[in-house]
């Protein structure tokens, strides 16, 4: 695929527009005097978005969904994690296993944010989700957010039976950096012989650090995710290594150039974002090895229209859809 | 090459006993160019006649011959109704598949009735000139004739003019999307949407998709090639050849109709549905892209049952629930 230079203007490329149905929602999310993600601002936002999601005790309410929280050992060296166990109620068990890496641009996002999803998914199919806290950029720069993320994994396999978790089904999953720190752990646990993965669930996956794809350009200043947020999240995550040959894959998984033996892939992504084309393209080059991956690209979606606009059709068929391939590599057909 | 060096991806194995039938049904006889009008013979054996397909369903079924392109035959289509009547309805103008050297307007008009009475709408499937006999343009020339001729009868027909949904499977993917660019460079119909299932848009064969599916599956590598020999000749495979007939070949996609693409991870045209999907956003245009895991060429068709083709289903009803505005 050919690339542009990274000279060429923004204004050569028109973006795919939004939804008309979501475009509205758009001036409500967007805060026009938003500041700019930097060093200085990035604490203030951490804290007023950890105040829009309560703890996933009150996120579960009256639902029939067991809610542990619990720290784990973190990579060697290195502090506990904080993880959060959603387990149906009465669980007999082994069932299959969701691990979740919540998004946030490495920057900023606390697992709170991905509750309401993993408790939806838990109640459909009967599953144990368990949802990483890992460190964040730029206090904690490349490797210390995909090896804590790792180190998650690993303990929910050791411990797999204890959770009453069947350790051949666990799928890695998360959005946004969160999609992109799953694919960096399904190519950790390939390149390190474990653990075992049934798949990996990438939901508008941040994988290239390169920001030179033609979406990358088009959602310039536009958008729920721009192109501006995301230079800032590769710079916070890799400082003056982004853009260079100096990036690790497990930090940026475009730039593996081995995309063979991975775990089955669900790759999604709006038509209207900066991810559409390098997640388009990481699809394309597993496929090429002859791995397995199932790619979905929603027209007119801007970056996680799920959690911005739930009740939007197209939210709900692309739930529909993702819950039907995680029924297919976990085994749950007809359920 | 060796298809050792391309390694395909595998079928989901819930969809490889569709696989087997149609491969034993479809394609019993390797289509090759002394084969294609053994093939076209039992082609014509597997399709039912209509009335048997219309079953007991609220349809009316009538044949009309319509203006063709300049200089050409007739082009002779098939309008399905519901029985009760229809006034500014949405319209399926469908195109059928074969390799445009194969099929008439009946495969695939199970669907397309389906769809009618689904949407309450006008469907319109096409008989256009097969290749060798008729090497492009003369199948999307046919196919863009039929599409005019719904435009400039849409009140007769009870259509609203602006919801007219172009769509095909196979090599009626292609032709839908070839006529989206005659209907663009012409001034033509108004097309509301270019709904693509498993496309044939590129002749050259040179993707790795097309040399994964070697040997392979439904509709491989060498189906494609005896087939894109015959639509074009000696042009195939050089510069001279026209995007309407491959419309991979087209340099600008910019201002085409909503696009939906929708095609199998483990099949032939994998990778050249996806590029016409990639360059379509490049440009700022609207296209949505559903590639399946594990599917094979057309397997919603023969694995209709299956949790994968299911939800392919969905997926393309909600869209066309958007685009043509409907609850």
């Amino acid at each position: 695929m050919s690339r542009p230079t990274s000279e060429e203007p923004a204004v050569s490329h028109p973006p795919v527009p939004f939804d008309p149905e979501i475009e509205p929602a758009l001036a409500q999310i967007v805060q026009p005097d938003a500041p700019p993600f930097t060093p200085e601002t990035i604490p203030a936002m951490r804290q007023s978005m950890a105040a829009m999601f309560p703890p996933a005790a009150e996120v579960v309410g009256d639902a029939p969904v067991d809610v542990v929280e619990r720290t784990v050992p973190g990579p060697e060296g290195a502090p506990d994690l904080e993880i959060t166990i959603l387990s149906p109620r009465d669980l007999a068990g082994p069932v299959p296993g969701l691990y979740n890496i919540h998004g946030g641009g490495m920057m900023v996002g606390h697992r709170n944010m991905d509750v309401s999803r993993l408790v939806a998914l838990v109640l459909e199919l009967g599953v144990v989700a368990v949802n990483v806290e890992y460190r964040l950029a730029p206090e904690h720069p490349h490797p210390a957010p995909v090896e804590d993320c790792y180190a998650g994994l690993k303990w929910m396999v050791e411990h797999a039976d204890e959770l009453g978790v069947d350790p051949d089904r666990v799928v890695v999953m998360g959005g946004s950096a969160g999609g992109g720190l799953s694919a960096g752990v399904a190519l950790l646990a390939r390149d390190r012989g474990g653990p075992a993965l049934a798949g990996q669930l990438l939901l508008c996956p941040m994988i290239d650090d390169t920001n030179t794809t033609i979406a990358s350009r088009q959602y310039s200043g536009l958008g729920t995710w721009t192109r501006e947020a995301n230079l800032a999240g590769w710079r916070s995550l890799l400082g003056d290594a982004v853009g260079t040959d100096e990036v690790s894959p497990y930090a940026a998984p475009s730039r593996a150039t081995d995309l063979s033996g991975l775990p089955p892939a669900f790759i999604e992504v709006g038509s209207a974002e900066p991810f559409r084309d390098e997640d388009t393209e990481y699809a394309l080059r597993i496929w090429a090895t002859g791995g397995q991956a199932e790619l979905h690209v929603w027209s007119g979606a801007f970056h996680g229209f799920d959690m911005y606009v739930p009740e939007w059709h197209v939210s709900r068929i692309a739930i529909e859809t993702r819950n039907s391939w995680l029924r297919r590599v976990l085994g749950l057909v007809g359920r | 090459m060796s298809a050792g060096q391309h390694r395909p991806v595998p079928y989901d194995p819930e969809l490889e006993p569709g696989l087997a039938a149609f491969l034993d049904l479809v394609e019993r006889i390797p289509l090759r160019a002394d084969t294609i009008l053994a093939n076209r013979a039992h082609f014509a054996t597997i399709i039912p006649p209509v009335e048997q397909i219309v079953g007991d369903r609220p349809v009316t079924v009538e044949d009309r011959a319509v203006p063709g392109p300049p200089g050409a035959p007739d082009v002779v289509v098939t309008v399905v109704r519901p029985r009760e009547g229809v006034s500014a309805a949405p319209a399926f103008y469908s195109i059928h598949g074969g390799g445009m050297v194969l099929g008439n307007r009946y495969f695939g008009i199970d669907g397309l009735i389906d769809d009618v009475l689904r949407f309450g709408a006008v469907g319109v499937t096409v008989e256009y000139r097969l290749a060798p006999e008729h090497p492009a343009p003369a199948a999307v020339e046919d196919c863009y004739a039929g599409l005019v001729w719904l435009a400039e009868h849409a009140d007769e027909l009870g259509v609203d003019r602006d919801r007219v949904v172009v769509t095909g499977a196979s090599a009626g993917g292609g032709l839908s999307a070839g006529v989206a660019l005659l209907a663009r460079d012409r001034g033509g119909p108004a097309i509301a949407g270019q709904g693509l299932i498993c496309p044939m848009l590129d002749d050259r064969n040179v993707s790795v998709s097309t040399r994964q599916y070697d040997g392979l599956g439904a509709w491989d590598r060498n189906n494609n090639d005896t087939a894109w020999n015959a639509i074009l000749g000696p042009l195939r495979g050089t510069d001279e050849v026209s995007p309407y007939a491959a419309p991979a070949r087209m340099a600008d996609l910019s201002g085409l109709p909503p696009a939906f693409i929708d095609v199998g991870a483990a099949e032939i045209f994998r990778d050249e549905a996806t590029e016409y999907a990639l360059r379509i956003w490049a440009t700022g245009g609207q296209a949505e892209l559903h590639v399946w895991a594990g599917g094979y060429h057309g397997f919603t068709g023969f694995s209709p049952g299956a949790e994968v083709s299911r939800a392919a289903a969905a997926a393309r009803l909600s869209w066309l629930r958007r685009i043509l505005r409907s609850p």
